[in-house]
């Protein structure tokens, strides 16, 4: 009698645990995947609680059941917080645990936190040369973006110091390695941000206008960016209406009447978050 | 409900900040009114709303904007067209391109913190002395808030002022009334400028 009692306790107690485990696994899911729709449209700062809450989550899930998923939902979050190393180990973790991709994972977050650590340091020329590595190569999309972002970025400081000739070299070939991204992913909005600001800086302001319509449409991963996207925007409006001919310029107002419509814009060059 | 109400509540904001962060009534200010605005918009992730302000400072986000757009940013705003005509007419880009990375923030971006943090430049239009003050004051103002921020109290007490302050008509009322009723609250005529820290 009593040892039947002690297996039914056991027994409830595994079913209580592993539905706890289960439960903490879910949750992480679930904050992560909120985490993500809040990054998509451009609240960074829940995005970020959400992340949060999903490494705890994870944490916990990793401590009392440690599975693959656990740890790639770990290492996830933690690549989204931008705490490449604590990343690297979890994909490892999840690798050894039998999650296939987890070991390239692991790479490209110890090589985007290398890259970080150098250019925190200013050793911006091998920041750079990894940031393009993984613009190249990388399939693990949190290390990508930080890598074009970063690249992008460096690209455009270095080349404000060259020559005109050199100067459009170097950013043209920035805008190749921005196509193939878009190639590679055509729906993720910081790409096509990316290019507008490639395309303001040669010039070509009726691109830069379109790619940052786009990435608008798409999504940025943060308000700051989404509204430095929105006075992109309005700069290449402003500026190309008064260059265009009549017919054209009548034609891109009403787009842009349209467009400002949709997104709730005061006029067409005040978007909604700004001052009266 | 009305005007009077929302006063009292935000009395009560001022009080309860003064006993979480005694002796910086200069981050009353800025805390009190970018709780409103985000109670106003009913959003209440609050901690992250007002600590926002700390990822727009990076300096690398603003430091490649081409000329043109730093031009037109300069010649968009009427306040910063008339502050900076000497430099906008002889077309000086570096001084513009140095005054740029804090005004953007500020002025271009709009976080609400930000703005309350630099009330008195703004309404002074001494948009010279934002230039100079940033990197100072919003270090400090980091530094001040961080043990506060780590009190979940804290974060808890600013709701409840916004939340409150939003049920009894803050919405009702105009900005610029509702700064100036949290300036009188914290220290009286506006001019004193409530957002300098005392060491500034």
């Amino acid at each position: 009698m009593k040892m039947r009692r002690l297996r039914a306790l056991a027994l409830v107690l595994a079913v209580v645990l592993s539905a706890a485990c289960l439960t903490h696994l879910h949750r992480a899911k679930r904050y992560y995947a909120q985490g993500q729709d809040l990054a998509r449209s451009m609240q960074t700062a829940g995005a970020v609680a959400h992340w949060q809450r999903a490494l705890d989550e994870a944490r916990e899930a990793c401590r009392r059941s440690p599975s693959a998923q656990a740890f790639t939902v770990k290492g996830l979050a933690e690549a989204n917080l931008g705490r490449w190393r604590e990343a690297e180990a979890s994909f490892l973790q999840a690798f050894s645990l039998g999650f296939r991709e987890g070991e390239a994972w692991a790479s490209d977050s110890a090589l985007a936190g290398l890259a970080v650590s150098f250019e925190d340091m200013g050793l911006e020329a091998p920041s750079l040369r990894i940031y393009a590595h993984l613009v190249d190569t990388s399939g693990f999309k949190p290390a990508l973006m930080i890598a074009a972002e970063r690249r992008t970025s460096l690209v455009l400081a270095g080349a404000s110091g060259l020559a005109p000739d050199d100067r459009n070299r170097a950013l043209a070939g920035l805008n190749k390695s921005l196509d193939r991204l878009i190639d590679r992913d055509f729906a993720c909005g910081l790409f096509h941000y990316l290019r507008a600001q490639v395309d303001g800086h040669l010039g070509d302001l009726r691109r830069s206008y379109e790619e940052a319509v786009m990435a608008r449409e798409l999504g940025l991963p943060s308000e700051k960016i989404g509204r430095d996207n929105d006075n992109q925007l309005v700069y290449c409006y402003v500026r190309l209406i008064a260059s265009l001919a009549p017919a054209e310029r009548d034609a891109l107002t009403a787009v842009q009447a349209r467009w400002a419509a949709k997104w709730g814009w005061r006029d067409d060059r005040t978007p909604a978050w700004k001052k009266e | 409900m009305g005007k009077k109400d929302v006063e009292a509540a935000l009395a009560r904001g001022v009080e309860i900040l003064d006993e979480l962060l005694p002796l910086k009534s200069w981050l009353y200010f800025p805390l009190l009114y970018s709780a409103c605005v985000w109670a106003v918009r009913r959003v209440f992730d609050y901690r992250e709303r007002i600590l926002a302000w700390q990822v727009w400072l990076d300096p690398g986000f603003v430091r490649t904007k081409p000329d043109g757009f730093v031009l037109d940013f300069f010649r968009g705003s009427a306040p910063l067209r008339r502050e900076y005509a000497a430099e906008i007419d002889r077309g000086d880009l570096r001084a513009l391109r140095a005054a740029f990375p804090a005004l953007y923030a500020v002025i271009g971006l709009e976080d609400a913190f930000l703005q309350a943090l630099f009330k008195p430049e703004i309404d002074a239009a001494d948009y010279r002395a934002i230039v100079v003050e940033f990197a100072v004051r919003t270090a400090r103002a980091r530094d001040a808030i961080g043990p506060a921020a780590a009190d979940p109290a804290f974060w808890a007490a600013l709701e409840r002022i916004g939340r409150e302050a939003a049920s009894l008509g803050l919405h009702l009322l105009k900005d610029a009334d509702v700064q100036d009723m949290i300036v009188a609250l914290i220290k009286g005529p506006s001019s004193l400028g409530p957002a300098i820290p005392p060491e500034a």
